[in-house]
């Protein structure tokens, strides 16, 4: 009977229900919707009012005992096959938090310092709600550019309505550390090269190639202006003069200004080709006007003529010039960091970071604001230590608490019910709770105008990282912890109750295990109930591409009719095109896809009435080992349907046997060939698509593989002929 | 609204349609379609790699080495990738000497109404696209909150599949099973009761207490106002056996499929009519329940549907790919379009009296309709206003003529690299033109024709006799004719550089890709005139 309710396991409500562990825990019981109407106020902090309030968080940050932190995605998962499952290998699972980090935008993050007051004997909250969005603020290629969104989130959001206006308009936009370092030495290189250019281009004879009538006219205006400018200079240099303009031409007006001391006409207007026809006649007939481009306070570039009395004063103009553009560029790189400057201060104050399920965010973070994701978890967890030494996922500590889980009861997992469940006197403050076991929270909100404080919701960044820090202060106080006793700081690290949480967190919300950040290891949960039994990767046959009405229980009854009753243990459909089946023998694994291959290259009646055949009807039905499927979900590409993954990734092969000594081979039936297409018989197997240097090592000739097929055949009659 | 009116006034009279009010929008839209004499539309998206605007992926914009294929194929994946979210559409009537416009300003949010992981599961979004919609004031919560959603005519009748309950017609089966005549049994057994119980006059006095344990024990319920039964089912086969056996049993009984969420039939409800009137009047109810609930399905799909089905003469600007840079408010876009083409008309001497549609009897615009620009991108980077297309320095190239390099350092200019090529191989002594298609690939056209195919040949064959390919081939580079980039951009290879996708294709097995197929070549329009700056942007 067991494997009737794992296939009926199977249904788009599993995914449905449980695909959005950010939503999940979000999504609260009615009887907790008072947590949303309660007002608390969390600062806004947009473009307009960062610079402030960074300087401000720095105080607060500086003063906490430990920081509550949360965001807000604009997706979870690319496809819907990629969404986490229960009995996902390690690898697998840290490839789809990778997908999910590299592919989704952080839209606003929410960072709540806590200090404790001794005096007061409560803890003090400053919740803040960052809007975030990845700007392009620098001329230099970036990877964070575009981003994906996942319709139910953005939908999800709307419904709690997050202001997409304040977060496209007014988002702080943010550098990682990579691309901060890579955008300071294009730039500087970029600025340098011109500098050399233009000083190169000078000894150069220049030819101006006239093509158009109107460009030959255009450059000899030009001409004549700039003569009659350097004329009137150097007849009245004091005079702050003002080019007189021919009548016809009044929207070309030369204004002479000051730049860098030296007298200047601000091109204005020009387009590009103009101004490179300028360049030209300025090279040619004029060896005191020099063609500098400069940036101005308000960051635009503007195109400048400057007189220059000698060489000398011309190359000093020049180095005064550079050094300028530099000086600026580096202050725009430093504004373009943006919102790291808030990751810095974290990283660099060594708090004590708390989240809820927060190992996504954590992804979120590292591939944000540090640089790309590490290609395993065991990096990935150990670089994360390296930058926060100190990180306490709250719903770990609740679930595996005895104490909290005995308060909770049987109530959701959500994190506003368990807000309001363990902290009722600040979710709901007019409920008079009679209980000095409470731990006490004050918001405050500082003198800096109130036009920037929202009163706090539900799934809003800053007000959820306020629930988490408060969650996470009972829970201590539950653990034992007597805050009084720690003034005037406290070292939660020093607390033997609290140390056994620290560095533990979830890798998925339905893993069943726990990664510790601190050694890369991951170990079972002791607390999580598992819906499958134990899972063996190396008996697992990935199957695509069948046919559409295939349900679990024909997959079932069709393995089952050729391996045995007994052969599967677990039948788990990855989306409508996909399934993994799990035999009870690492045998089996060969023996199908052996099987599945010969069914397919033999055309005679028995192939046909073979009970596989059903599952193989349409000629593209696929099957490889686990191994594959690690494959595809490490691919960049998201495909919605994992056939069209499958296809997108570059597998053109229809079965992939992995014999003992570790060999592969794939083959592709005959009939796969497309009309017209000049290729052998058999067709030859490729590597991921995105990935051409793996190709080569997968060259093999068609000879190889019709020589393994042969060798295939024979051994797969003497494995039907030894079961025999 | 009249056009000529001044420009302060265009805002109020772009009709802002959303969620709340497309039902009633939508009547009015479609009088307005049937009576214009052709109509402008333009639109808001999320992002657009072929734009000449995205830097992103600088190969996958529509370059001039695109032949009408690739350009299509880069056009659709940007149009898989990306999202609308406004649409905007003019009908456009001739009223006299006046030009009368009716601007609509369409909110759109893929928003997955059906709960069925349609129109789109997830889109991608340029920032750069989203950051100049918000200077133009652009406003996101409408379109997100409450944007009309949308399914294709494909998803459509995916969609309609599972949700709607259908009226499913007989056909005649294969003899029945043992299990088919028992479940007839029960259920025949069970319809008839339950209509019996139904009919029965002496019924209809009872009490409210006898009826609702009557309904308890019939398992009976109310299908608006009428009397229905369900029947459960498990096959398709079941479905048909209880849709024979209803109709076989009155005529007064309307079965009607109940769909579970993957499509297949969860339930037969039966449904019960008091008369032939009664019956018909069932019918058109569920027909209209139809209508609606396709409404819903197709949302804004309703208004293309709508213009595609007057035939109209359709203006957009460079609808292919609708430049990011340049969007100003959108109802507005429409309006100055629209105001561009009525002077064109005036141009191309189109008498504005003429109350004739316009398409079918005017020569002059027929002339310049269904041809579009796929081809807007100078291959190297351009300040906007210096897009202008001149044609005096286009001229025409076969594709045969071209050959792509790559496997040169990055950051190499296209100079350095025609010079280094000159010492690799004599053939790039002859005139050559060199452009870098982006950081990884360069395309080389060749005066001689015959020229790149030898070249192709001669690297394909890796003839070791010449010294000089194998310098091409020990130095690292790589030579492809256009066939392969056909086959990239057919195979959707979209890799970030283009160097990584035409390595894809060349270790495709089908064919050796490295010569360029006579054949099908086609032209593309090649302009020579090399107006990068590249410190001027």
């Amino acid at each position: 009977m067991r494997s009737r309710w794992l296939i009926s396991a199977f249904s788009r409500t599993l995914t449905l229900a449980c695909s959005h562990p950010v939503h999940c825990r979000r999504f609260s019981s009615s009887a907790t919707a008072a947590a949303a109407t309660t007002a608390v106020a969390v600062k806004k902090v947009t473009k307009s009012n960062f610079e402030p309030a960074l300087e401000d968080l720095r105080l607060r940050v500086r003063e906490a005992d430990f920081v509550a932190i949360d965001l807000e995605m604009t997706g979870i998962t690319s496809a819907p096959w990629r969404d986490a499952f229960e009995f996902d290998r390690s690898d697998v699972r840290y490839l789809k938090v990778k997908d999910s980090a590299e592919k989704f935008a952080v839209v606003q993050f929410g960072v709540c310092p806590f200090r404790w007051d001794g005096a007061k004997g409560s803890f003090i909250a400053h919740p803040h709600n960052f809007y975030v969005f990845p700007r392009k603020e620098l001329p230099v290629d970036g990877p964070s550019y575009e981003f994906l969104c996942q319709t139910t989130s953005i939908d999800f959001l709307a419904k709690y309505q997050f202001d997409f206006n304040a977060c496209i308009h007014e988002g702080i936009s943010y550098l990682s550390r990579a691309q901060e370092a890579e955008a300071l030495q294009t730039l500087s290189s970029a600025y340098k090269d011109e500098f050399n250019n233009s000083l190169y281009n000078l000894e150069e004879h220049v030819e101006i190639p006239l093509l158009r009538t109107a460009d030959l006219i255009f450059t000899e205006r030009m001409k004549n202006r700039f003569h009659q400018w350097c004329d009137e200079l150097i007849k009245s240099p004091a005079k702050n003069y003002r080019l007189e303009e021919n009548s016809d031409s009044n929207k070309m007006q030369f204004q002479t200004v000051f730049f860098k001391m030296r007298p200047a006409v601000l091109l204005d207007g020009f387009s590009s080709h103009q101004l490179k026809l300028i360049r030209l006649v300025l090279r040619k007939h004029f060896k005191d006007l020099v063609y500098v481009r400069s940036v101005d306070e308000n960051a635009m570039w503007k195109k400048i003529v400057v007189y220059t009395d000698s060489e000398e004063d011309k190359a000093s103009l020049r180095k005064e010039v550079q050094e300028d553009l530099l000086r600026n560029t580096e202050a725009r790189v430093r504004s373009a960091v943006g919102f790291r400057h808030v990751i810095d201060l974290l990283t660099s104050e060594e708090k004590l970071i708390v989240g809820h399920n927060c190992f996504l965010d954590i992804a979120h973070i590292y591939c944000k604001f540090f640089g790309p994701l590490p290609s395993s978890m065991v990096e990935f967890a150990l670089a994360v230590h390296k930058n926060f030494p100190r990180i306490i996922d709250t719903r770990h500590l609740v679930n595996s608490s005895h104490v909290i889980q005995y308060l909770m009861k049987r109530s959701s997992k959500s994190l506003s019910s368990i807000f309001s469940l363990l902290c009722p006197r600040i979710s709901s403050p007019s409920l008079h709770v009679a209980s000095n076991s409470y731990v006490k929270v004050e918001v405050q909100a500082d003198e800096t105008g109130s036009s920037c404080f929202n009163s706090g919701a539900k799934h809003e960044a800053g007000y959820d990282a306020f629930m988490t820090g408060c969650v996470f202060a009972q829970a201590c106080s539950h653990l034992g912890m007597k805050f009084e006793l720690h003034s005037p700081s406290i070292d939660f690290s020093k607390n033997d109750k609290i140390q056994n949480y620290m560095n533990l967190l979830y890798p998925s919300w339905n893993s069943g295990t726990v990664i510790d950040l601190s050694t890369g290891i991951e170990n079972p949960d002791s607390s999580y109930k598992r819906r499958y039994p134990q899972i063996v990767f190396s008996n697992i046959v990935l199957v695509w591409g069948f046919p559409s009405n295939i349900k679990p229980k024909d997959l079932k009854e069709c393995v089952c009719k050729v391996f045995g009753p007994d052969s599967i243990t677990l039948i788990f459909f990855v989306d409508s095109t996909a399934a993994l089946i799990q035999f009870s023998k690492e045998d089996l694994v060969n023996e199908f896809l052996i099987l599945k291959d010969n069914l397919e290259s033999n055309d005679d009646p028995i192939s046909v009435l073979h009970p596989l055949a059903k599952l193989l009807e349409g000629g593209n039905t696929h099957a490889a080992n686990y191994e594959t499927y690690r494959d595809i979900c490490g691919s960049s590409i998201s495909k919605v349907l994992f056939v069209d993954q499958a296809e997108a990734v570059g597998i053109r092969w229809k079965t992939k046997v992995e014999n003992g000594s570790g060999e592969t081979q794939k083959f592709a039936s005959s009939s796969e060939i497309t009309p017209g297409d000049n290729s052998p018989a058999v067709k030859q197997v490729i590597g991921k698509k995105n990935d051409p240097k793996r190709q080569s090592h997968h060259q093999v000739s068609c000879e190889d593989i019709l020589d393994s097929l042969h060798a295939s055949k024979l051994l797969f009659e003497k494995q039907v002929r030894s079961t025999r | 609204m009249v056009a000529s009116s001044g420009k302060h006034r265009w805002g109020g009279a772009v009709k802002q349609i959303t969620k709340s009010n497309f039902s009633a929008a939508l009547q009015q839209i479609k009088v307005h379609i049937q009576d214009a004499d052709f109509i402008a539309v333009s639109s808001q998206k999320t992002g657009d790699l072929a734009a000449s605007s995205s830097h992103r992926y600088p190969w996958r914009r529509i370059l001039p080495i695109d032949i009408a294929e690739t350009a299509y194929l880069k056009a659709k994946l940007a149009a898989e990738t990306f999202e609308l979210l406004q649409f905007a559409v003019c009908p456009f009537r001739f009223q006299g000497s006046k030009v009368v416009a009716f601007p609509y300003n369409f909110h759109l949010f893929p928003r997955d109404e059906l709960n069925l992981g349609m129109p789109s599961y997830s889109f991608s979004c340029q920032t750069s696209f989203l950051a100049s919609m918000a200077r133009e004031g652009f406003d996101f919560n409408v379109s997100i909150y409450d944007g009309i959603s949308y399914l294709s005519r494909a998803q459509e009748s995916i969609a309609k599949e599972r949700t709607t309950p259908r009226v499913y017609s007989s056909s005649s089966s294969p003899s029945p099973s043992v299990a088919d005549s028992i479940f007839i049994g029960r259920i025949k057994s069970r319809v008839e009761n339950w209509r019996n119980a139904c009919k029965d006059p002496c019924n209809m006095a009872d009490g409210s207490l006898a009826k609702s344990l009557r309904k308890l024990i019939l398992g009976g319920e109310v299908y608006g106002s009428r009397p229905s039964l369900s029947i459960d089912v498990c096959s398709d086969r079941q479905v048909q056996l209880a849709l024979e056996m209803v109709t076989h049993i009155s005529d007064d009984l309307v079965p009607l499929v109940v769909p579970d969420k993957s499509g297949g039939a969860k339930s037969v409800r039966v449904v019960l009519t008091s008369s032939e009137e009664d019956k018909n009047l069932l019918m058109s109810e569920i027909q209209n329940l139809e209508e609606e609930q396709n409404l819903k399905v197709r949302g804004f799909r309703e208004v293309i549907d709508l213009i595609s089905s007057s035939k109209k003469p359709i203006i957009a600007y460079n609808c292919l790919h609708a430049d990011g840079n340049s969007n100003n408010n959108h109802g507005h876009n429409v309006l100055k379009l629209t105001r561009v083409f009525a002077k064109l008309g005036i141009l191309l001497k189109i008498v504005p009296d003429c109350q004739t549609s316009l398409g079918q009897h005017t020569v002059p615009i027929e002339e310049y309709a269904n041809i579009f620009y796929p081809i807007s991108n100078s291959l190297q980077e351009s300040e906007a206003d210096d897009v202008d297309f001149h044609m005096d320095n286009v001229r025409k190239i076969s594709t045969d003529d071209l050959v792509f390099i790559w496997g040169f350092r990055e950051g190499t200019s296209a100079a350095e690299l025609k010079n280094h090529l000159r010492q690799t191989h004599s053939v790039f002594s002859e005139d050559i033109e060199l452009q870098l298609v982006d950081k990884t690939c360069a395309v080389v056209v060749f005066q001689k024709s015959g020229s790149a195919e030898a070249l192709l040949k001669e690297i394909g064959s890796g003839m070791t006799n010449s010294t000089a390919p194998s310098k091409i081939i020990s130095e690292g580079l790589k030579a492809a004719g256009y066939e392969a980039y056909k086959k990239v951009c057919r195979l959707g290879m979209w890799e970030a550089e283009l160097a990584d996708s035409l390595d894809c294709a060349l270790s495709e097995p089908s064919g050796d890709l490295t010569i360029s197929s006579g054949e099908d070549a086609s032209e593309i329009y090649w302009s020579s005139e090399s107006m990068i700056d590249l410190n001027d942007l």
